[in-house]
């Protein structure tokens, strides 16, 4: 039974971390969030090679960790950890588009407002 | 000329090209000394092409901001070109210009920073849908009690401001429904507000930006947007505000 789970889990593991290294090949993925991924490619490829070791007394003793369920507990926290980290930082994003926004208005009136005066200032000297 | 003191009208619009031109012959009409800036807020119709038909200075956003952004740039144009006091006015034609200067009069007898038209109070009754009045009273009241001064109309967009509210405004003013937000906002940094008798009238073109599925939505963003900024730390006046 363990055996089918491993494999599928590596594949998983496999294709993200795959995926993940295009995104990076592709310039799509900027380095913080590369590494992010990277990391939990790993982490859930090592854990799909030695799924033994969850198991074994050595780690139950050393974490306090009897179930195998709580550590789908501890992944779903580290994966909403992950999702508010994303919302701080698209909450940051939008702030800054609209200062950015904003800004090229402003200038944008002011250039073609210097442009429309040069051009009258420039006319009767042609 | 020198004398009289700078006024700017901000005009927010997005898609109005239907009522944009109207509004801003009636302000140059019964206000010739202001200046109009329209602030076209990423329209996909003719809105900034109307507003400068009817030579009005455009700002044109590359982008739609909301309503928070658009008046905000507008307060950034004015803090910049150092107006004194600066009127907000809807682009769809509900707020009637004539009115104008009874807000700028309250200014100028320095009796507040900011002056809003209320369509609750004096002889003009609105007549708005039952639903939508007691929203806005439930708004009303809380504001009132956050910020200890008594509010009828927290959602009018019908404002003039002078020179300490419009670089107060220009770093920092609330998004998405920036209307409630702004008098919790100004209670907060010390400025002071009044409100006027003001006539609405119904929208003559295009939607209302609040429709009656996201009522309750606005009704929850709003009460929890003024909660955080009564509880925020009080905002500084320089830096950019985000």
């Amino acid at each position: 039974m363990l055996i089918k789970t491993q494999i599928i889990v590596g594949a998983l593991s496999i294709i993200l971390l795959l995926f993940t290294l295009e995104m990076i090949r592709k310039g799509r993925l900027r380095e913080e969030y590369a590494i992010l991924w990277l990391f939990t490619g790993t982490a859930v490829l090592v854990f799909s090679l030695w799924p033994e070791f969850f198991l074994s007394k050595f780690f139950s003793k050393v974490t306090g960790i009897f179930y195998l369920s709580t550590i789908v507990l501890i992944c779903f926290f580290f994966l909403l950890l992950i999702v508010l980290h994303f919302s701080v930082v698209i909450s940051k994003l939008t702030g800054q588009n609209k200062d950015l926004a904003q800004r090229h208005a402003l200038l944008e009136l002011e250039f073609k407002e210097f442009k429309k005066n040069r051009l009258s200032l420039d006319k009767p000297s042609e | 000329m020198e004398s009289e003191k700078k006024t700017l009208v901000i005009i927010p619009a997005f898609n109005e090209e239907g009522s944009i031109r109207r509004v801003i012959e009636a302000v140059k009409v019964t206000l010739p000394q202001c200046a109009i800036l329209v602030v076209n807020d990423g329209s996909t119709d003719q809105t900034s092409e109307e507003a400068k038909r009817a030579s009005a200075v455009v700002l044109d956003l590359p982008i739609n901001l909301g309503i928070g952004g658009a008046v905000q740039v507008g307060y950034q144009y004015a803090c910049q070109k150092g107006y004194h006091i600066a009127i907000q006015v809807d682009g769809d034609g509900q707020h009637d210009p004539k009115e104008i200067s009874k807000l700028i009069e309250v200014l100028e007898r320095g009796e507040a920073d900011m002056v809003i038209g209320s369509r609750f109070i004096g002889e003009s009754r609105y007549k708005g849908s039952g639903m939508r009045r007691i929203g806005i009273s439930i708004l009303a009241q809380a504001i009132s009690i956050m910020t200890g001064q008594k509010v009828t109309d927290p959602t009018s967009g019908f404002r003039a401001s002078n020179r300490k509210a419009i670089q107060l405004f220009a770093h920092n003013y609330p998004q998405d429904y920036p209307e409630p937000e702004v008098l919790v906002l100004l209670s907060r940094c010390g400025l002071k507000m009044r409100e006027v008798p003001a006539t609405v009238y119904q929208r003559e073109y295009g939607e209302s930006s609040i429709t009656k599925i996201r009522a309750i939505y606005y009704m929850t963003k709003v009460l929890l947007a003024i909660f955080v900024t009564s509880v925020r730390r009080k905002p500084k006046g320089g830096g950019i505000g985000g």
